[in-house]
């Protein structure tokens, strides 16, 4: 497909980009296509001794908020980091990209 | 509100109208392996569409390396297709869930039933959902059909995971 070609409609001037644009702390900003998403980065694996219920929890059930979203990002095709980063999820505007600690 | 946390996440699916053509398929044509699907319009338009975009969104748009991706599966199938022109796109946000298989089921809340989580088969499927979960309400049972379909197989360890891609919505 002709890049040309994908319509405009419904995109925001916030995210003028067709795809994101995802600022990696290690190697700049770069296109999506060179991260693998890695969903909903506000989940915690609960204590060893915690009953199955919260293990369910945290494997299964998030909160998909419409909105500000916390998620995982792997700069595959670059430094091969996990990144947090912080985008809305109507916008798509990225405001916060950190590395691992 | 319920309340009830859902293994459920919204993620967007693109779908593509081509310019108009003489008669070229008459069937919809489905490609597994690539998630692709494509139809006729009376129109004339190919109608075709493929995966999600495979990040949590609202937003009713699509991103470009899909787009492409979705394209080349086209190309793939019936490479004639290469030589068409799309006229539109737009996304489409679906429910999502862990397993890619829909839920009908009781909820916790005594008297409130749930049916959803149809990912991107709900159009195809939502007849029989219908009448199972009418089964569902009228006699407090789940229809033979949807047994397996229950709010409970997450924590029970049932997943239905038809790719076996495991609790990922973004992979199915």
């Amino acid at each position: 497909m002709n890049p040309a070609r994908v319509p405009s409609r419904g995109r925001t001037e916030a995210a003028g980009d067709l795809m994101l644009r995802i600022p990696c702390p290690h190697c700049g900003t770069r296109d999506e296509v060179e991260f693998h998403y890695g969903g909903d980065a506000s989940v915690r694996r609960p204590a060893a001794d915690a009953d199955t219920a919260a293990y369910a929890a945290y494997v299964y059930e998030r909160t998909n908020p419409k909105g500000w979203h916390r998620e995982w990002w792997f700069h595959a095709a670059g430094c091969r980091q996990w990144l947090e980063v912080r985008r809305h999820t109507v916008s798509h505007v990225i405001e916060s990209v950190t590395g691992q600690p | 509100m319920a309340d009830v946390r859902l293994p459920i996440e919204s993620h967007a699916l693109q779908a593509f109208v081509s310019e108009s053509i003489k008669p070229f398929l008459d069937v919809v044509l489905m490609f597994g392996a690539g998630h692709y699907y494509v139809s006729q319009s009376d129109k004339g338009g190919m109608v075709f569409g493929g995966n999600i975009d495979r990040h949590n969104t609202y937003a009713q748009r699509g991103t470009q390396w899909v787009a492409q991706e979705v394209a080349a599966e086209g190309v793939a199938l019936l490479p004639a297709l290469a030589n068409l022109r799309i006229l539109r796109q737009w996304g489409g946000i679906m429910d999502m869930t862990m397993d890619g298989s829909p839920i009908i089921s009781r909820l916790p809340i005594d008297g409130l039933v749930m049916n959803g989580g149809w990912c991107y088969g709900g159009f195809k499927a939502i007849p029989a959902g219908g009448y199972t979960t009418a089964h569902l309400i009228a006699r407090g049972a789940a229809h033979p059909l949807t047994t397996h379909m229950d709010l409970a197989r997450f924590a029970e360890g049932r997943t239905v995971d038809e790719p076996g891609t495991g609790p990922f919505p973004w992979a199915h």
